[in-house]
């Protein structure tokens, strides 16, 4: 039974690539806890929600984006 | 990726970390440095961009603050390895992360900051939206989201009061 709502994926609509640096945008993707929403969740295509892990991911590195909350 | 394309030179992009102990003019000379250990390398720079002084999102080798930096160039695969090393040897750089990019313009560059900027001002009203809806509903749900939004006012001033206290301790 398929009750989640199909979304439409966010960087397809407006036409962006994933960019680790635009953390404004990628704040979108995480919860409370600063984990990754899964793509049903995040309503992603599969394509651009590997992007997207990769981005937070790196942008974790450089401490743009904690890797837990407080 | 082909292995034609690793034959020639490609867009790469640097963006690496100053710790705070250093004013922004020391900053400014330690990016020029690491600039120069990457045209050494024989790359261009094609675009760089200096970020200022942000707060990191957690301490790294007791810094709260640093200074960011972006540096993109075309370079060899070869010379990747050895400006990676260099960096991750000095003690100047706090971090840094170097990644493969397509190459970009400057029209096209202006064009996404734009975009980026108009999806995210678009999300944001779709949150508030919601927000409110909530809020004008009679009953016993309009406290409850009052004494929600005190308690938010107070941890907003709790952590700003952190943040000066963090601030005095970086000073001594």
């Amino acid at each position: 039974m398929n009750n989640k709502k199909q979304k439409d994926c966010f960087f397809c609509v407006n036409q962006l690539d994933v960019d680790y640096k635009d953390v404004r945008t990628l704040r979108r993707f995480i919860n409370f806890y600063m984990k990754i929403l899964p793509g049903d969740r995040t309503g992603i295509c599969s394509w651009h929600q590997r992007k997207l892990t990769q981005a937070i991911k790196r942008a974790r590195v450089m401490a743009l984006l904690a890797p837990t909350h407080k | 990726m082909s292995k034609s394309k690793a034959s020639g030179p490609s867009r790469y992009e640097l963006l690496f970390i100053v710790p705070n102990n250093y004013t922004e003019d020391e900053a400014k000379t330690i990016i020029t440095k690491v600039e120069a250990i990457v045209t050494e390398q024989g790359a261009t720079i094609a675009f760089r961009e200096f970020w200022g002084k942000k707060k990191l999102a957690y301490i790294i080798k007791q810094n709260h603050y640093g200074y960011y930096s972006l540096c993109e160039f075309d370079a060899e695969r070869e010379a990747i390895a050895k400006i990676d090393r260099t960096l991750r040897l000095s003690k100047e750089v706090l971090r840094h992360q170097i990644i493969s990019i397509p190459v970009v313009t400057e029209v096209e560059r202006a064009k996404t900051k734009e975009k980026q900027e108009q999806a995210s001002a678009k999300n944001d009203k779709k949150e508030e939206k919601p927000v409110k809806e909530k809020m004008s509903k009679p009953g016993i749900s309009a406290p409850r989201a009052e004494k929600n939004e005190s308690n938010k006012a107070d941890l907003k001033d709790l952590d700003e009061k952190l943040e000066g206290i963090l601030n005095a301790k970086d000073l001594l």
